[in-house]
């Protein structure tokens, strides 16, 4: 039996869904587009339980709800499960007067039901039942109540079949009735609204006579059809709700007092700031450095533990380079952050599930829109600034398709913590004292590059596209612990999963350049590896930031496609020390990179801080931004960018020097 | 610009117009964009609904609407398009 999942956001989909299915869970994408679809077997049962996206209604104009009503038209579905937020019942219900249409029976959790007994909403459920004609179970997601009698309902197919569906004003369902016969399908009701919708999917069933019908009907509103049947809609779950629903007037509640205080006029922005702080305090700063070493540690010993053993097996040299010079520098050098990304996971997660990340979407939404973004942009900027690779993710919660693809190639500009190095390195050497200074400019950098190419982006590639901000306060909620592990351990898996596939093939060509010249001979110096003639190759385009021909430092700019960080792990190896030396006087007095001045330097930085992020971040790119052209646009823009600026920072650079 | 005055009761106005507190019936959705529209109907934006405001941003923009017993953020821009009747 195939059972779909259905319901609002912020409806407790997610959290009932874990619980139904425990770990039986399967993540993969819905056909042709990037909207995640888990599906998991319930517990107990065989059954297999389809999590659909979170909507608020079954309309054509947005994918999520495209994919989801497609799903339930198209497929085989035995039963909806509709899950309901029980303290905002009017607009939960809307969704299920459209779901009752179909010809597939539905089960309504009525979620939240803690929530609302605390709140003193009481439920006739006897009424409710027997107007929307379906079962309902009052259930508590969170804290596990009647979910037991939900599975037994479910199992034992003790449910009603939903027959009696007369919602609508008396000429319209005089009308549905007409055409029900009429239009070729397993859903003749949904599809009879359809058509008298105008739903432009489902064009292709006006035929003369559905058409002259319709036509007949809809003269007599004299207003848009769609709009009457929303209306009528409203109109009997108002109906409904007075019969089955007993609401307290509440004054205050606890989310008024608190939105009193964090989107107070003054102190809304110092109380954002004082929490984003912590964050990065906790993530980015000593107690997320501290974590990164500990990790560095394990894979240090990992390595010389299996330099040992492999040699003691007798492995030939090469065979010992390539598992430890490449595939555990490569990917131990992605799994340091994964702490630190477990970390940021978890406060993010909070952030969310507590209600406040919409508040800053909210409150800021006024400053993005003025460049064609929207406030929901900035979760994926203050992600990024941890590491673009959960950033790009994090922008699927972003509705207008353009403001999300923007924010998708606009993320990786935000300097992740993985280019933290190169800065620290380059900054130290040559601006010494002014290094905090020049770190700071940098950011400062970023953020003027982001604001223009959204002003640019809207003006040239989305011109004239107008977008809107509809989203909505949820009240504050108490975060759930086992919500919490579900959504950071999904996430920190998924980054193992990208880590173990595209960075291990590309650490491990790049190993095979590093280490082979042309005639495959095995452990040549690097100056007659395949990297330096393929240096050698491209090192004309780093001339005009760098003034110096130089293989080695392009090379190394290539090699921060693997990890950012590996810049300066590369630089370090080419120059003849070992990859973790930090200290910029070792590194800039050796020969192949004695060229370097202040000016190339800051160049340099600049190049490797905006151009193409790391594998990782271009696979999520790939996977956000939909296809794979798409995604050659945004690196190609953002490594030309890079290009220009950094070209143009070393030219006037230099003519400052000779000025001064 | 000009400073609106506070709409008093049965006033027909633009919901942008609308004061943080007030209250107010929606009389009619003036957009010809059909899917910001059908999304404002999605979200129970209907002709004749009770909507409050609520609350606002603190840079003044967006605003918090609250109706069918929940809370719904708009730009004010998009607010212009909804004409209302000032309840209180």
């Amino acid at each position: 039996m195939r059972i779909a999942l259905v319901g609002n956001q912020n409806s407790g989909k997610t959290t009932l869904f874990n619980l139904l299915t425990g770990t039986h869970q399967k993540v993969g994408n819905w056909p042709g587009v990037t909207v995640e679809r888990k599906i998991g077997i319930i517990r107990g049962t065989d059954f297999e339980l389809i999590d659909l996206p979170g909507i608020y209604s079954l309309s054509p104009y947005s994918l999520e709800e495209n994919i989801s009503r497609s799903f339930l038209f198209d497929e085989q579905v035995d039963l909806i499960l509709n899950v309901i937020d029980a303290t905002s019942i009017e607009r939960s219900l809307y969704l299920t007067t459209q779901l009752l249409e179909l010809n597939i029976p539905v089960v309504m959790a009525l979620n939240m039901m803690d929530i609302a007994d605390k709140r003193g909403i009481k439920f006739d459920l006897e009424t409710l039942e027997k107007r929307l004609d379906t079962t309902i179970l009052p259930i508590s997601a969170l804290k596990k109540t009647n979910v037991f009698n939900l599975i037994q309902t479910i199992k034992q197919g003790d449910y009603r079949r939903n027959l009696y569906q007369h919602i609508y004003d008396h000429e319209l369902e005089k009308l549905i009735a007409e055409l029900e016969p009429l239009v070729d399908t397993k859903h003749p009701r949904f599809l009879a609204v359809k058509v008298i919708e105008r739903d432009p999917l489902f064009e292709s069933y006006l035929d003369e006579k559905v058409e002259s019908l319709v036509n007949d009907y809809s003269s007599k509103y004299h207003r848009d059809m769609e709009q009457v049947i929303a209306d009528e809609r409203y109109r009997y779950i108002e109906f409904v709700r007075d019969e089955a629903v007993l609401a307290k007037q509440q004054n205050l509640t606890l989310t008024d007092r608190l939105d009193n205080i964090f989107l107070n006029r003054y102190l809304a922005i110092p109380i954002f700031i004082i929490i984003m702080f912590g964050v990065y305090y906790l993530a980015a700063g000593p107690f997320g450095s501290w974590t990164v070493d500990l990790v560095d540690g394990v894979i240090t010993h990992l390595k010389e533990w299996m330099e040992v053993f492999l040699t003691d097996v007798n492995a030939s040299p090469w065979a010992v380079s390539l598992v430890v010079d490449g595939i555990l520098a490569g990917v131990g050098a992605i799994l340091n952050f994964l702490p630190q990304l477990i970390i940021l996971f978890i406060l993010i997660s909070l952030l969310e599930t507590t209600g406040y990340m919409a508040r800053i979407a909210f409150f800021l939404d006024r400053i993005f829109q003025k460049v064609g973004l929207s406030g929901k942009s900035l979760i994926p900027f203050i992600v990024g600034s941890g590491c673009s690779v959960p950033a790009i993710m994090s922008a699927r919660t972003i509705n207008d398709e353009t403001e999300k693809k923007m924010t998708i190639m606009l993320t990786p500009f935000i300097p992740c913590s993985a280019k933290l190095p190169i800065v620290t390195l380059f900054a130290g050497y040559f601006f010494g004292d002014r290094s905090g200074f020049v770190a700071a400019s940098l950011y400062f950098l970023a953020i003027i590059i982001i604001l223009v190419s959204a002003i640019a982006m809207k003006k040239i590639l989305f011109r004239g596209k107008t977008s809107s901000f509809i989203l909505e306060l949820p009240e504050y909620k108490r975060p759930s612990l086992r919500y919490l592990w579900f959504d950071v351990s999904s996430k920190a898996l998924a980054f193992i999963e990208r880590a173990g596939s595209i960075i291990l093939i590309a650490s491990i060509v790049i190993w095979f350049l590093l280490s082979f010249n042309w005639r495959m001979t095995y452990g040549v110096q690097v100056d007659d590896s395949m990297l330096a003639s393929i240096g050698r190759l491209i090192s004309w385009i780093f001339y005009p930031m760098l003034g110096e021909l130089s293989w080695a430092a392009s090379v190394s700019a290539i090699q921060g496609l693997i990890a950012k960080e590996q810049v300066i792990g590369s630089m370090a190896i080419i120059a003849g020390y070992s990859s973790d030396v930090t200290q910029g006087s070792l590194l800039f007095t050796s020969g192949i990179f004695r060229f370097f001045t202040a000016s190339s330097a800051y160049a340099f930085m600049v190049f490797n801080l905006f151009s193409a992020p790391c594998f990782g971040a271009i696979g999520a790119m790939r996977e956000e931004l939909g296809t794979t052209k798409r995604m050659w646009k945004a690196v190609l823009f953002q490594t030309g960018l890079a290009w220009l600026l950094a070209v143009l920072v070393f030219q006037s650079g230099r003519l400052l020097e000779v000025i001064l | 610009m000009i400073a609106v005055k506070r709409a008093k009761q049965g006033d027909r106005i633009q919901l942008s117009q609308l004061k943080k507190g007030q209250k107010a019936k929606v009389i009619q959705l003036n957009t010809c964009d059909r899917a910001f529209r059908r999304r404002l109907l999605d979200m129970g934006i209907t002709e004749g609904v009770h909507l409050k405001m609520k609350k606002i941003a603190p840079l003044g923009d967006p605003v918090d609407l609250e109706l069918r017993g929940y809370e719904l953020c708009l730009r004010k821009a998009d607010l212009e398009l909804i004409e209302v009747e000032v309840i209180s």
